[in-house]
């Protein structure tokens, strides 16, 4: 990998500051940096080491009325061990268990699996060319191309597929991140996960609306209880150490009037976590059963735009959408 | 003189025949198959397993020497593109690196991606990384022919010389029943967890101690010696563990070896040059891909009466090596098969684990149990009736009891309730070595009672230590836990290469006969200090008994000995004509197919092998589940991903090309069964390759078996299960 320089903030703050720099590249646990930096798709000047902050927050999980807040720094381990995590959102302990292996669960934190990059083999080696590397096309999506594990909704320009099994999740719960800004006016900003993400860009690699200055603190969300059950859902290939074909968290909500309501969350499906709508108009209209789970898949698939090489990825969307939404009514009380 | 012996091969309780060979006079007699043995055919921990187990041992990539500098080669990202120019200016200036060499100058084409174009040396990696990207090569890009059926479409269907016997096409017509299907099986990589290369330490006395991850010492040190214009033996070849060849590491030193023997030749100073994974998937072998066309059919008996076929697939930028073993187990009267090799523009294909077989296993055993359906009939059945190998005969019925065959297969194929549908196919497996060779093995016993066995042989993890130090320690008497075993090293007599699962049966007999000299040597000293002819000195537990009750223990023989100890050799002598030239070999798998995202997962696999005498059942069991966990990789996971337009690999990396791990290892049965070949003193034969060749056709056939519709095509993907269901949209 090019040289760098290994920068080592006393704190959040001054990370955030240290990263308004530019030039700089955020490292959690560094289990998706290095593989970048190693292949030279990402050559930083500068990288923070973010481990390093004196912060307890950022790595302690606390109970706030009836919501959860997880530090950033928290890793993917200390998620699937909480009790207070077990409790209040079982499906992120499940989507956390699926990740990657214990020893990069032991290392990776929760803001990393948020904004780690795509899996897409052509971004990640350098001697592919790659839209989000700046190229004016992407391979993907030409004949030819391998497109197994590439995305199938909002793929016209970059087929890429986001790998992160907890945002669906978190996204689903409606969670929110805390981001440290290091400006002594307003130190913190907030942003739904359902707004942390935008569309591929030509020579932007992040998926992220993360800007330099700003550092991932916390994720906030309400915790499952009466009237609120979230449920998720993922296929792989290999039982283990695999990445996600298509995974799924479904939210769903009754009111105290009885109003019913879903969040439906996909990942690996898209370049960004996918919101599906569709399944959400539907899971909304009774009580879920087999029926309505199955409709709610078949929902989601419809509007899909898979390549030749990826339509197997539309049976996997209506199974994960089923199983996350039985998943979750079976736990709603 | 050469004296005549008669015994017994064959399976033990099963099929035998009485053998009379000529023995060598300085040979001991084959054991036979009744030979009661009190260490060989036991469970053994290997002798480096602490090692092994604890990280201490030292592989070629932990080896550090000071002043080391680094080597790698500057690789082209084209699959096929000439060199316009190439400019490694900017490298030669960076501080730090030692020297740089062009190897494709301009003008030169390169054949695959990943080819190198140039190397370079330097003080460190981080200095030669960024070295490396230094380089500036302008290509003039052609269009690559990347794929095998890009090729055949370009450069049309070469053709092979075809197998023929009989009438095949006039026994087609006659059959009573016949199928006819195509398969095809996808490229593996061998993804050895130690990478390929070595570190290259020039002497002050102008030799050269090499170490490295080779499956021949011996042939990597006379191409060494030859790329280096040295005598051999001024280059001393070092492996003293290895982790995992099978099969890429054979055959002398590679492109890198010789960019860093040639660094440390010139530098005078040790130069290190092993691969990273992604060159390992690029560069360093495969196992080529196949389409295999076939026609089987069979007589109103159920007996099969003719297979014929084509078969194709590509060994990369290389010839020949594509083909599949797919006319090899059954008797077949009327054969037509004709086999080619399709050049593209890859990395070329290296042997791999039972080259040819499982790929051509996998598509005959499918055409079987596809015929076999036709015909209406459990495939078991139709299988005992086509296959005369006496062994495999039992091992059928033994594997099938196992995997309760009767109870866990479905008659209606597909029939479960729900999603998750099981189902059972097995599939035979065939091989073919004795081992061979001229091989000797030194024993020296000292003074103090230390028994050492010394050959340059590699161990590539398959436990040859533990199997040398059985084999002598079964001669002597003692535990084998006293023999200390060296070996993987050139300055001891030259050992077979680990090729075609010869390096047991090869070595095994040498180290025996070795074990017995040691133990007559012994026996004669005894005798002179007891005064009375050899023939009175009997062994016994190690140690000796004579006349008038005399007896000593093995530390007290050896205490006799003179200060020097004594040393003695074992030869391999050729094979005799042993029990059967093939070693069979069969798998049952069971699986579990979830038929709404067409995830395989295989539950359980009971493998049933033969190898002549198996000298240590706990590593020859380790075998056989390493082979079986790669052969159902192959089967669910394992796939070189080539950008069709430009050759360059998708997936070069651990997680995004599938191996199968553990959370994915089924319960796995190995059984062997005990038997003597016949071929040599101790009856061995190779086991490693066999292993292996059954399991991807008989998960394909339980999966058939499962869902009601057959996967003819490798890996089982998701993708493919659902669109042989009829599921894709």
């Amino acid at each position: 990998m090019k040289a760098f320089r290994y920068l080592r903030p006393d704190s959040l703050d001054q990370a955030a500051r240290a990263h308004a720099a530019g030039g700089v590249e955020l490292k959690a646990g560094g289990t998706d940096l290095l593989d970048r930096m190693k292949e030279r798709v990402d050559t930083p000047d500068a990288v923070l080491a973010l481990l390093d902050a004196d912060d307890d927050a950022a790595r302690t999980i606390t109970r706030v009325d009836g919501s959860l807040r997880i530090g950033a720094l928290c890793t993917l381990s200390q998620i699937a061990e909480s009790k207070d995590v077990r409790a209040a959102l079982p499906a992120l302990v499940e989507a956390t268990l699926d990740a990657a292996s214990f020893q990069i669960r032991n290392r990776a934190t929760l803001g990393g699996n948020l904004a780690q990059h795509t899996r897409c083999g052509y971004y990640r080696h350098a001697s592919f060319p790659c839209m989000k590397r700046g190229d004016a096309q992407c391979p993907v999506l030409e004949d030819g191309a391998v497109q197994d594990t590439a995305g199938v909704f909002g793929n016209g320009a970059c087929a890429s597929a986001h790998p992160s099994s907890l945002a669906p999740v978190l996204a689903a719960a409606g969670a929110v991140l805390t981001l440290r800004t290091g400006d002594k006016k307003t130190p913190e900003r907030s942003v739904a996960v359902a707004d942390f993400y935008q569309p591929p860009q030509r020579g932007r690699a992040s998926d992220t609306v993360l800007q330099p200055g700003q550092v991932i603190a916390a994720v906030t969300f309400a915790a499952d209880g009466p009237g609120a059950a979230t449920g998720y859902a993922e296929v792989r290939q290999k039982q283990a150490l695999d990445w996600a074909l298509a995974s799924c968290a479904v939210r769903l909500t009754r009111a105290a009037d009885g109003k019913l309501g879903a969040r439906v969350w996909l990942g690996s499906v898209a370049p960004t976590p996918h919101r599906s709508a569709e399944a959400e108009a539907v899971l909304a209209t009774g009580s879920v059963d087999a029926g309505l789970a199955a409709k709610a898949g078949a929902a989601a698939s419809a509007t899909a735009t898979p390549l030749a090489g990826n339509r197997y990825k539309l049976n996997l969307i209506d199974v994960v959408v089923s199983r996350a939404a039985l998943a979750a009514a079976g736990r709603l009380r | 003189m050469p004296r005549k012996v008669t015994f017994t091969a064959g399976v033990k309780g099963g099929a035998t025949r009485e053998l009379t060979v000529e023995v060598h006079d300085l040979d001991v007699d084959p054991w036979g198959v009744d030979a009661e043995l009190r260490v060989v055919g036991t469970d053994a921990m290997r002798p480096d397993a602490p090692l092994k187990a604890t990280g201490r041992a030292v592989y070629t990539s932990d080896v550090r020497p000071n002043d080391m500098a680094y080597a790698r080669l500057v690789r082209s990202p084209y699959a096929s593109a000439k060199v316009v120019s190439i400019d490694v200016s900017a490298a030669e200036r960076r501080k730090g690196v030692l020297a740089v060499t062009v190897l494709t100058p301009p003008g030169r084409q390169v054949t695959f991606a990943g080819q190198g174009v140039a190397a370079i040396c330097a003080e460190t990696e981080e200095i030669l990384d960024d070295a490396v990207h230094d380089v500036v090569v302008e290509y003039e890009a052609g269009r690559p022919l990347v794929t095998t059926d890009d090729a055949l479409a370009a450069n049309g269907r070469p053709s092979g010389k075809p197998e023929v016997r009989g009438d095949p096409d006039a026994a087609l017509a006659a059959a009573r029943h016949r199928v006819a299907a195509t398969f095809r099986t996808q490229v593996q990589t061998h993804s050895a967890l130690e990478s390929h290369g070595c570190v290259v330490v020039p002497n002050d006395d102008d030799t050269f101690t090499v170490f490295a991850s080779t499956q021949g010492t011996e042939s990597f040190q006379q191409s060494m010696a030859r790329h280096l214009n040295v005598p051999t033996e001024r280059v001393r070849v070092i492996t003293e563990h290895m982790g995992g060849g099978f099969g890429a590491k054979l055959g002398g030193i590679d492109q890198w070896d010789q960019a860093a023997a040639t660094f440390a030749r010139d530098l005078k100073r040790p130069v290190r040059g092993m691969l990273d994974r992604r060159e390992e998937h690029l560069v360093a072998g495969c196992r080529p891909d196949s389409v295999q066309e076939l026609e089987l059919g069979c007589d109103a008996d159920g007996r099969i009466t003719v297979l014929k076929g084509t078969t194709y697939g590509t060994a990369g930028n290389g010839n020949g090596g594509a083909g599949a073993a797919n006319t090899r187990v059954y008797p077949l009267p009327n054969l037509r098969m004709e086999q080619a090799t399709v050049p593209t523009h890859t990395g070329r294909a290296r042997a791999f684990r039972a080259p040819g077989h499982p790929q051509g296993l996998f598509a005959l055993e499918g055409i079987v149990d596809m015929l076999a359906v036709e015909r209406g009939e459990d495939p078991l059945e139709f299988r005992l009736r086509n296959d005369p190998h006496p062994v495999r005969q039992v091992q059928w019925r033994e594997g099938a009891e196992r995997i309760r065959w009767k109870e866990t297969r479905r008659e209606q194929p597909g029939s479960d309730e729900g999603p998750v549908k099981r189902g059972v196919g097995c599939a035979s497996g065939i091989w073919y070595q004795r081992g061979r060779g001229d091989f000797v093995v030194n024993v020296r016993i000292g003074r103090d009672g230390g028994v050492t066995v010394t050959n340059g042989v590699q161990d590539i993890g398959t436990g040859t230590r533990g199997v040398l130090a059985m084999l002598v320690a079964e001669e002597l008497g003692i535990a084998p836990a006293s023999v200390t075993v060296v070996i993987g090293d050139t300055r001891y007599p030259p050992g077979p290469a680990s090729g075609g699962s010869t390096t047991a049966p090869s070595i095994g007999p040498a180290a025996r006969e070795a074990g017995a000299h040691a133990r007559q040597a012994l026996r004669e000293r005894v005798a002179r200090a007891w005064e009375v002819p050899d023939e009175k000195v009997s062994p016994k537990d190690g140690g000796f008994t004579g006349p008038d009750g005399r007896s000593v223990t093995f530390a007290q023989a050896c205490a006799l000995l003179d200060p020097s100890g004594v040393t003695v050799s074992g030869q391999r002598r050729p094979n005799y004509e042993g029990f059967s030239g093939e070693t069979a070999g069969c798998q049952f798998a069971q699986v579990a197919v979830d038929t709404d995202t067409g995830v395989v997962r295989v539950e359980k696999v009971v493998a049933v092998h033969d190898a002549g005498r198996i000298v240590n059942t706990l590593t020859a069991r380790s075998q056989v589940i390493g082979g079986v966990i790669q052969g159902i990789s192959y089967a669910l996971f394992e796939d070189r991903q080539l950008d069709r337009r430009l050759g360059d690999m998708v997936n070069p990396t651990l997680d995004t090309y599938r191996v199968l791990g553990m959370a994915d290892c089924p319960e796995i049965v190995a059984v062997l069964t005990t038997m003597d070949s016949g071929f040599n003193n101790a009856g061995m034969m190779g086991l490693g390759e066999p292993v292996t060749v059954p399991t991807a056709g008989a998960v394909a056939n339980a999966v058939a078996n499962a869902i009601g519709v057959r996967v003819n095509e490798l890996p089982i993907t998701p993708a493919r299960v659902l669109a042989a269901l009829g599921r894709s949209r």
